[in-house]
């Protein structure tokens, strides 16, 4: 049996110990918004936080993070409640085929976590392994920067760019 | 919002009363007289809810929402919004308000430029910019006239908008009051299409050419816009699939012993027909079937692929283009007399590669193979041809196929051919249950439909006095259309049986470029060239390297932009001239060219570079389109980072500003990843590069500032999808020759050391 914490709800799954994560959150708890982009880590699109730290989820096996707590795309927010870097990539209009989008705010959300005031050089840091075909990467930087603004001087950081994660029992 | 009238109610009592309508899904069907292509679909009745379907794009119902019915696919491309835009715009109604959904196939949806059913050659709102908006303007127009009856007023003293129909009739005693276009579609319903639909004129538009939103930006900045590799369904297993290396190789023998005594493995089974040849593993979880692959042994046949390599494909390029010019594209003046009675000649030869796709979503389909009919979830830009593919790789007939598409992973002409539907349909027939296909990335790259390496020999004359007298292009390199016409075709003719598909696609070859279009993916772009010499010659030797290919985000433009922009700047040296200087001299005829050159030079301080860089120079037409780039680029210890991008495009008639500049955005770091590191190599048949780390793509580090500026203009819209790709390669390259002298002949770029 593997236990993980997921977006603050528990469950406990019979799985293989070896599958990755990310197909255990995409086909066993149903949370589509992860994406399966090159199941080898080199693109970002599996993205996931753990701990609070990014991680690809393609190569990560799920015995590795039993017991531990997870952050999906969805638990950074909702189409009614959208998280800070989500509401700023809404008013850059980042998306484009939308693929990469996923773990590009996953990215974004664990950079502005460590670090709510990121200038270029972090931001490309912090953003290169997650690739974007539809080369969004000017709108994905400027959506950085206004949410890094928005951020700022708010009294709690995390609500405000983790909107839908459930009081851990 | 007030209530109802009462002479509205009276009238829709009457209507109801007439229709005896009431019992649930009740389909209406009203022939009734008008435009030709809008036909009123007439009243459903689904649950409390009735539905008018006032034609193919577009539904009302009573509860006030508007259902647009997308005909071309959203990849990125900002369909979603823009075609959305043109229907609201004459609907009268909030583009945020529109319910869209993905239309199956019919042939009502067909892009008029391709007669098939394709989301493809930056075409979307080009084909789509009357019919989209006479579909909306139409029941517009029909609502106002319901609302006018019910009022016992003019049509013209009433006035849409926002979603209701508001009595501009001074005097009147419902003066000011407003019906929702939902209270009132009952009674539209009844009415016919009209034959005359007016459009709005440029000055009264709302949302085209203003609205700057994105509507799917929500959904996908939330996770829950759904892909074809998010499709679930009941009782659904999870199917990989094994390819030779080589396309074209059959299956001689296969091993699955131990892939069975794996882990939720259920099926494992060989499928061989035309469109799919390999072995399917199906079982309970994608991660079981996939570790399972690997313990599968597959012996092919040898292929007529065996000994194919990049030397000996360039090798035969060489040779067919010596022996024979091939088809003639463009012919002025005289280039051989040019040629002979130059003074100087000046020569290059050019090597193109085969590119790959990489969409990040990988090739995936959801088919379920049921008793009455084959039904498949799949992000493709071909529905119809998906049809085909589906019902040619099974026992069903075309018409009881059918095809549900979702939002797409990008593009970029990869989902025109439908060789991952044709495997997906085969399996779910074979293992009888539902199956998600789904293919790892290793086996999106070596089993991609590339755009086509090709060869090129350019030469110009230089006459006695100086001048430029003549430019000679010749190439060879495989045609794509020959690689999807076999569904193509088919999707042309959906009445035809099945067992006339092979004639169907000899017919479609034999009829290139005269019942279909000219293949022009090695030559377009070349056979335009804009610049102003009395002598033009190009020629195209159609040969086929057999390595398979498709169309690539700007098809022959990917790679006639880069030449003959290269070549051009090689000629403005020789002839002692400023790059941009020379190219606006010579592009006398085409004012609109002018136009976009100077305002791309203006914007990038054209001559004055940033700190630490060069600048070069481009200009291409495509799809319509004409967009020039300003590229600065700094080169340091033989390496190269492209700073900035300045971009200039006029494409008529804008629908969403924004959005003409995320293309261009997109489209330039797209091409820049084919500049710096785009090239799949062919060893004994098999394609080389399996994954990011050696067919890299552009990282964020990597990316440069690009500022978009448009012009304003009143032409019809042409596309935007594609053009921003053609001309950055040769911006670079120019900026890197001014820099180092180093010419470019090859892509991608690499400095010399």
């Amino acid at each position: 049996m593997i236990k993980l914490t997921v977006n603050g709800i528990e469950h406990s799954l019979d799985v293989e110990a070896d599958t990755p994560l990310l197909w255990v959150v995409r086909d066993y708890l149903d949370l589509k918004g992860s994406k399966f982009g090159c199941g080898a880590g080199l693109c970002g699109a599996c993205t996931m936080h753990l701990n609070g730290s990014p991680i690809r989820t393609c190569i990560t096996p799920v015995s590795a993070v039993n017991g531990q707590a997870i952050t999906t795309i969805e638990g950074i927010g909702t189409p009614e409640k959208l998280s800070t870097v989500q509401q700023a990539w809404v008013e850059h209009n980042v998306p484009q085929c939308g693929y990469c989008q996923s773990g590009q705010i996953m990215s974004a959300t664990a950079l502005l976590a460590s670090n709510p005031k990121p200038n270029d050089q972090d931001i490309d840091n912090a953003m290169s392994g997650n690739i974007c075909r539809c080369g969004t990467y000017p709108r994905i930087k400027a959506a950085i920067h206004t949410a890094a603004n928005n951020l700022s001087g708010t009294a709690n950081t995390q609500n405000d760019l983790f909107t839908n994660i459930m009081e851990a029992k | 919002m007030t209530s109802l009238t009462s002479d509205l109610k009276q009238s829709r009592r009457s209507f109801l009363k007439a229709s005896a309508m009431g019992s649930g899904g009740l389909m209406m069907s009203i022939a009734l007289p008008g435009c030709a292509t809008l036909k009123n679909g007439g009243i459903s009745q689904v649950g409390e809810t009735e539905q008018w379907n006032s034609n193919a794009w577009l539904r009302i119902d009573s509860d006030n929402t508007v259902h647009f019915v997308l005909d071309r696919v959203e990849m990125g491309q900002g369909t979603y919004t823009g075609m959305t835009s043109l229907l609201a715009e004459e609907l009268e109604v909030d583009p945020e308000k529109v319910q869209v959904s993905f239309a199956g196939v019919d042939s009502i949806y067909r892009n008029t430029i391709y007669g098939i059913q394709i989301t493809g050659g930056s075409t979307s709102v080009a084909s789509s910019w009357t019919v989209v908006r006479e579909a909306g303007a139409a029941t517009r127009i029909m609502l106002i006239q319901a609302a006018a009856n019910a009022w016992g007023i003019k049509e013209s003293e009433c006035s849409a908008e926002n979603g209701v129909v508001i009595n501009k009739s001074s005097g009147h005693k419902q003066f000011n009051q407003q019906i929702s276009f939902g209270q009132l579609a009952a009674i539209a319903a009844t009415y016919s299409v009209p034959s005359d639909i007016p459009l709005k004129d440029k000055a009264d538009f709302k949302i085209i050419g203003k609205y700057n939103k994105r509507l799917d930006a929500l959904k996908k900045a939330t996770g829950t816009a759904d892909y074809g590799i998010d499709t679930e369904l009941p009782g659904m297993k999870y199917a990989v699939f094994t390819r030779a290396g080589r396309w074209d190789s059959q299956i001689k023998s296969f091993d699955a012993s131990k892939v069975k005594t794996m882990p939720g493995i259920e099926q494992v089974f060989a499928v061989n027909n035309a469109s799919a040849i390999g072995i399917a593993i199906v079982a309970k979880t994608y991660w079981q079937a996939r570790k399972a692959q690997q313990q599968l042994v597959v012996e092919w046949h040898e292929s007529e692929l065996d000994n194919v390599d990049d030397a000996s494909i360039f090798a035969q390029y060489k040779k067919d283009l010596a022996e024979d010019s091939g088809k003639n594209v463009r012919s002025e003046g005289d280039i051989d007399q040019a040629l002979e009675n130059a003074a100087q000649t000046i020569t290059a030869e050019y090597e193109m590669p085969f590119l790959a796709h990489s969409t990040l979503e990988p090739q995936n389909c959801v088919a379920w193979a049921k008793e009455d009919g084959l039904e498949i979830w799949v992000p493709t830009q071909s529905p119809d041809m998906a049809q085909v593919a589906a019902a040619k790789a099974t026992s069903y007939a075309l018409s009881d196929v059918k095809i549900n598409t979702t939002f797409i992973g990008g593009g970029f002409g990869r989902r025109i051919n439908q060789d991952y539907v044709a495997e997906a349909a085969a399996i779910s027939e074979i293992s009888q249950q539902p199956i998600k296909l789904i293919w790892s990335r290793e086996e999106d790259t070596q089993r991609d439909w590339y755009r086509p390496s090709s060869y090129h020999k350019l030469s110009a004359s230089v006459d006695k006095n100086g001048d430029i007298s003549g430019w000679n292009h010749q190439m060879a390199g495989s045609g794509v259309f020959d690689y999807f016409v076999a569904d193509a075709a088919p999707a042309q003719y959906p009445f035809m049986p099945k067992f006339m598909y092979g004639l169907l696609e000899s017919a479609g070859k034999m009829g290139e470029g005269i019942i279909a279009p000219a293949d022009g993916s090695i030559y377009e772009g070349a056979e335009a060239i804009p610049y102003d010499f009395a002598n033009i010659n190009v020629d195209y030797k159609k040969s086929d390297s057999g390595i398979l290919v498709g169309n690539w985000r700007s098809v022959g433009y990917s790679h006639n932009g880069f030449i003959t922009e290269s070549f051009i700047d090689q000629l403005a040296a020789q002839q002692k001239k400023e790059p941009y200087a020379f190219r606006y001299d010579l592009l006398k005829n085409h004012p609109r060219a002018q136009a976009v050159l100077k305002l791309a030079a203006d914007k990038a301080n054209w001559g004055t570079p940033l700190a630490g860089c060069t600048q070069g120079i481009a200009i291409h037409k495509s799809f319509g389109t004409w967009v020039a780039e300003v590229a600065d680029v700094e080169v340091v210890n033989n390496s190269l980072k492209v700073k900035r991008v300045v971009c200039a495009v006029d494409c008529g008639q804008v629908v969403n500003p924004d959005m003409v500049v995320a293309q261009m955005e997109g489209g330039i770091n797209f091409a820049l990843t084919a500049a710096l590191y785009g090239e799949i190599n062919i060893k004994n048949g098999i394609p080389q590069q399996t994954n990011f780390h050696d067919s890299q793509l552009l990282r964020m580090n990597e990316a440069p500032q690009i500022d978009v500026h448009i012009i304003d203009s009143d032409e019809s819209p042409t596309g935007v999808g594609e053009p921003g790709v053609p001309p950055l390669a040769a911006a670079v390259a120019n900026a890197i020759t001014t820099k180092t002298g180093q010419r470019f002949y090859k892509l991608p770029l690499k400095l010399d050391v």
